[in-house]
């Protein structure tokens, strides 16, 4: 193999290799996790990693950290997921009925993404999950509502270019349905783009999540989430330096792997889409 | 080109008025406001007076107008938790976080810029590998992550830097990198590829053919034509950057913007949230 196709694959395999893992742990949580997350024990609290028990260390309330950023994976990776579905669909269908379309709803559609880009994505996620409350739909929700509008620009995009390709004005003048058009030739072309609009923004949903969370808005104790616990370290980063180390590596080492899996896909998909 | 110009400042204006409203809508709709601020053994008859006089009894649409109208002037009310003109409140704390926001663009620009392009020049050495790889990581780590860990191995370890607060150049050390890294990871990823499309250029291949140093066929005709898409995304980051600061504000305890805007929407203080969230609009693409 040449020396770019290795490190490109290469990066990718390391890329998967970590999401892999991050999905491992929040589909294993339950069964690899030692302890309760949510239970603490007074008597074990602020023990430093490599105490007998637990190999992470604990918190101030004595829960285990490395069960709690476990259970930590699941609520990152489930609302990064749902996140990613939710805006996928909603911006994809948008934006091909924008493209496709036209017309002045089209253009109005465009306007309104273009306002709403114009806020910064965290602190417009920030802004509606105070209004719409906190706990773990409404953080999806608001990260959705936030984040629909750049499938929506994509999508529009692509199908503005594909709906001028030959094979699209060929079935058009004979006869085919629109409907039919649509379904068949518009979309299979431009899911590429969707699946790596979705594979890029998947990293920044779980750390948007992460920052609104530790803000205090968002997802909420007891439920452990990497965000919050980082949020919570703040307090004893002097004393208990792991109770912000361990949450944060994780979250830093699951957004590379997607970020790179990301990246992988779109070398391979399309190497024309740069960030 | 000043048609271009005329039209660009009423998009502009037009989705300043946009977000404005949306901005009132949404305040609006985090909760009651007033019931936050009185205690607790309050009589219901004193709740509406209160209400009463702060204008928030008024019917919806009578409450925008009085919004707009105030905000055309200069006038977004008075800040409920202050009891200050909000304006004036978030006048006061612009200028550190702009002075945050441009002393992180210039370390970006410094940085990453250099990098990409050396990084390009030198495509597969260890360097390119060194350097994207940073870029990379920097990209994936979050920032508010970066930032403890920076405080614990700098200030409470070592204690070579203060942990937050403003003051001289070593307060801004931290902030500021936190602040880049996402930023200059982006710009740095993009000036790499970006000068290696335009090495790729034929005109390249004619300056070298002319035989020109090596540093005027690169700092002359490529940084030029490389320049275009680094521009466009700089434009877009700086805005981010505005509204990023949310974050790096709050862990360094910064005295701006951000803070403000979270401590805000956190205290349900209404007028305090108009001005800085409609203030970190990106520049006009």
């Amino acid at each position: 193999m040449s020396g770019a196709a290795l490190r490109r694959n290469g990066l990718g395999g390391l890329g998967l290799t970590l999401a892999v893992l991050a999905l491992l742990a929040a589909l294993a949580a339950p069964v690899l996790a030692p302890h309760d997350p949510v239970k603490g024990d007074f008597s074990q609290g602020l023990k430093p990693p490599g105490t007998p028990g637990h190999p992470l260390g604990t918190d101030q309330l004595g829960r285990d950290t490395l069960s709690r950023v476990l259970y930590g994976a699941r609520v990152a990776l489930f609302i990064g997921l749902c996140t990613v579905l939710l805006t996928a669909i909603v911006g994809g269908i948008l934006g091909l009925l924008a493209g496709f379309f036209g017309g002045w709803p089209g253009q109005a559609l465009m306007r309104l993404c273009d306002v709403q880009l114009s806020f910064p994505f965290v602190l417009l996620a920030l802004t509606i999950n105070a209004i719409v409350g906190l706990g773990l739909r409404n953080i999806i929700i608001s990260l959705a509502a936030a984040g629909w509008v750049v499938y929506a620009r994509v999508v529009r995009g692509e199908v503005l270019s594909v709906k001028q390709r030959d094979y699209v004005q060929a079935a058009a003048a004979l006869g085919t349905g629109r409907g039919r058009i649509l379904f068949r030739h518009v979309l299979p072309n431009v899911a590429p783009s969707i699946i790596i609009v979705a594979s890029l923004q998947f990293s920044q949903f779980i750390v948007a999540e992460a920052a609104i969370s530790f803000l205090g808005f968002g997802v909420q104790p007891p439920t452990p989430a990497w965000g919050s616990m980082l949020s919570e370290s703040r307090d004893f980063l002097y004393i208990a330096w792991w109770l912000a180390a361990f949450p944060g590596a994780a979250l830093a080492l699951t957004a590379l792997g997607v970020n790179l899996v990301g990246d992988w896909l779109r070398d391979v998909l399309d190497p024309k889409f740069r960030v | 080109m000043r048609a271009y110009l005329v039209s660009r400042l009423a998009q502009t204006a037009l989705v300043v008025f946009l977000s404005l409203t949306a901005v009132f809508f949404l305040v609006r709709l985090a909760g009651d406001p007033v019931l936050l601020f009185l205690p607790m053994d309050i009589q219901a008859k004193d709740v509406n007076e209160f209400r009463q006089r702060l204008g928030f009894n008024d019917q919806l649409p009578v409450q925008y107008a009085r919004f707009v109208l105030g905000a055309v002037r200069g006038d977004f009310g008075e800040s409920l938790r202050y009891r200050r003109d909000a304006l004036r409140l978030v006048l006061e704390r612009l200028p550190a976080t702009l002075e945050l926001g441009v002393t992180a663009l210039l370390l970006t620009f410094f940085l990453a810029i250099p990098v990409g392009i050396v990084s390009a020049t030198r495509r597969g050495s260890l360097f390119d590998y060194v350097g994207m790889g940073a870029a990379v990581l920097g990209q994936a780590i979050p920032g508010f992550w970066l930032g403890l860990m920076l405080i614990y191995f700098f200030s409470v370890r070592l204690g070579w830097l203060p942990t937050g607060g403003i003051g001289g150049p070593a307060h801004f050390v931290m902030p500021c990198v936190v602040l880049a890294s996402f930023c200059a990871a982006r710009i740095a990823r993009l000036t790499r590829s970006s000068v290696l499309d335009t090495l790729n250029e034929e005109y390249v291949l004619t300056a070298r053919a002319k035989g020109l140093a090596e540093w005027i066929v690169i700092g002359k005709h490529t940084a030029k034509n490389s320049a275009i898409p680094i521009v466009t995304l700089a434009g877009l980051e700086t805005g981010q950057l505005l509204g990023g600061a949310v974050i790096t504000e709050t862990i360094f305890a910064w005295p701006g913007l951000g803070r403000l805007t979270v401590q805000a929407l956190q205290n349900r203080d209404s007028p305090s949230c108009s001005p800085p969230s409609s203030s970190s609009r990106s520049p006009t693409r």
